[in-house]
């Protein structure tokens, strides 16, 4: 299913929203107006990535980080962006953890169902669990330098 | 600052059809990534309905992030992009929309206008150095 670029335009409702709330009681916006300041949006976010990447690409990291984006914005004159967005970040990583650790119990409380449920095949289960555990520490090394 | 060969590429990424299929994108997000994303733009769906829906904690971005990581995956030199990275693009998106809307706005209100008009962006950009990237670039 491949995208074309005028599907990819943001969210016309949303951005009517953010400009409205932006600006004073009683003010409207013409639909050029607006339809021009979704295209710049989207613009800035091409740019925004194509100069976040140059970073990723200079630490020769295949990933682009959220470091990048922040390097990004001051490369592009947006330093007054740096610090809402790093607050933004914190809360966003907070929230991120909360689910993470909710899938996890969610996925311990499974196994524990399932090994009283086999009282005969106990000893193989906790094989099998003990192996689990190595490969999910395993894999959360690797989340965590993907989302670094 | 932008090159002009850096600006024509943008321009050629947004007149273009884009080429990869869609699966490479989903070979380089993991599925917990696109579930998360998901619930993150159905939180921003639920808000745009009713007026009575709450402030809920997911909704920390207005913008929808799988249309932001779409957008961003249409540069042939980015790989692969974190959940977060994808997450402040959107939010620095929110932000430059309201910037662009009040710095526009000045303009208005120097015609006496109330209403931001097409004009008033365009002087905008044309006089804020931060804007100058756009130079070009709207149709």
């Amino acid at each position: 299913m491949a995208e074309r670029p005028e599907d990819l335009n943001l969210p016309n409702a949303v951005i009517t929203r953010i400009i409205k709330e932006a600006l004073p009681d009683g003010v409207n916006v013409s639909k050029e107006a607006r339809r021009a300041i979704s295209q710049a949006a989207s613009v800035f976010v091409l740019y925004a990535t194509s100069c976040a990447n140059n970073f990723a690409m200079k630490a020769k990291r295949k990933t682009l980080n959220a470091g990048d984006v922040l390097a990004a914005m001051e490369e592009m004159e947006f330093e007054r962006f740096m610090e809402p967005l790093r607050e933004a970040l914190e809360v966003y990583k907070k929230g991120q953890k909360g689910k993470k650790e909710v899938s996890e119990q969610k996925r311990k409380d499974k196994e524990k169902k399932t090994d009283s449920e086999n009282d005969k095949s106990r000893e193989e289960d906790e094989e099998e669990e003990r192996m689990e555990e190595e490969a999910e520490a395993e894999n959360e090394v690797e989340e965590e330098e993907v989302e670094n | 600052m932008l090159t002009a060969e850096e600006k024509e590429k943008m321009a050629a990424t947004l007149a273009a059809p884009v080429a990869h299929a869609d699966h490479e994108a989903d070979r380089c997000t993991s599925e917990e990534e696109n579930r998360a994303a998901e619930a993150l733009e159905e939180g921003v769906q639920q808000q745009a309905t009713g007026p009575a829906a709450a402030v809920g904690h997911n909704r920390l971005s207005k913008l929808p992030l799988t249309r932001i990581k779409a957008l961003m995956k249409t540069d042939p030199d980015v790989s692969l992009a974190s959940q977060e990275s994808v997450f402040i693009i959107a939010k620095a998106t929110e932000l430059f929309v309201e910037m662009i809307a009040k710095d526009a706005m000045v303009y208005a209100q120097q015609g006496k206008r109330k209403t931001l008009q097409r004009k008033d962006l365009d002087n905008a950009i044309e006089a804020i150095d931060e804007f100058a990237f756009l130079e070009g670039t709207l149709d």
